[in-house]
């Protein structure tokens, strides 16, 4: 009578598994790699070493002042929950504005007053930021109006185009079919 | 045996930092609706959650007077009585931090 019972042989998927564990392990290390060009691209972009945003539309004068305005990224307006899309513009305002321009607002069509005047722009006057509404009912034929009030009390007003200041939004719009 | 669950933590880290919510902006947001052919209501809050009780909310004629100068209670909502004349709703949280509704962008009851 012999005593030895046989071990209980393994499965083949422990098997497999404690032979390849190893691999998998450094494979699971290489997947990150592959992230890193887009990683160390969009890092540049927040961080303006890539300039002011995507799309740069270039030196806007808005009366006696002016600013460089740029789209941070070249794509569709992004949903911002309640809010509805929005979309990211920067801007950088010209060096003897700096000491005079108090605020700078961005909206889609003329305001109609300097309490409405849009959205603001906040963070250090050589690289702003501000997060635009564009409602899906706007015009492809929308303008973009930016206000600037000085210390002085000043107000000026300039408008551009939305077709010149974001295409992709225009591409965006019209892919919505023009909504009433 | 406990060996058989490591993939599977490895899968729960991968999917932990891969989807998890990216940061963004605090949006004003406002909603008014009619409730009545008289009376119509706003709710105020931000795109992240947070309410708004106690933020200026004007009822503005076309003309720029101020016909309704008031603010959210602790609810962030205000009823307020249309005026007759041509209006617009504007949610005030700060410059820059506005929300703009006009007459016709008002959902009847």
């Amino acid at each position: 009578m012999s005593k030895t019972t046989a071990a209980p042989q393994p499965s083949r998927l422990n098997v497999l598994w404690h032979k390849w564990r190893f691999h998998l392990n450094i494979l699971l290390l290489l997947i990150p790699l592959g992230f890193m060009p887009k990683y160390f691209t969009n890092a540049a972009l927040i961080r303006g070493d890539t300039g002011l945003g995507e799309h740069e539309i270039g030196e806007i004068q808005v009366g006696p002042w002016s600013l460089r305005l740029a789209e941070l990224r070249d794509e569709a307006p992004r949903r911002d929950g309640a809010t509805g899309h929005v979309k990211a513009f920067n801007a950088a305002l010209c060096d003897a504005c700096i000491e005079q321009v108090k605020a700078t607002y961005l909206r889609i069509g003329k305001p109609r007053s300097l309490r409405a005047a849009g959205v603001i722009f906040f963070g250090t006057p050589y690289r702003m930021g501000a997060s635009l509404p564009v409602p899906e009912k706007t015009q492809a034929d929308a303008e973009l109006w930016i206000t600037m009030e000085g210390w002085d009390g000043a107000m000026h007003q300039a408008a551009i185009p939305l077709s010149q200041a974001s295409p992709a939004a225009i591409a965006w719009l019209n892919k919505q079919g023009g909504k009433p | 045996m406990s060996n058989a669950f490591r993939p599977l933590r490895a899968a729960l880290l991968v999917l932990c930092t891969g989807f998890s919510a990216s940061a963004m902006a605090h949006n004003p947001m406002c909603e008014c609706k009619a409730i009545d052919a008289e009376q119509i209501k706003c709710t105020g809050g931000f795109s992240d959650g947070s309410s708004a009780p106690g933020v200026t909310l004007d009822v503005i004629g076309y003309d720029e007077t101020i016909l309704l100068p008031g603010k959210l209670g602790a609810d962030s909502t205000l009823i307020f009585k249309k005026p007759a004349a041509e209006f617009y709703v504007l949610f005030d949280a700060g410059p820059g931090h506005v929300v703009e509704i006009d007459q016709a962008d008002i959902e009847a009851p």
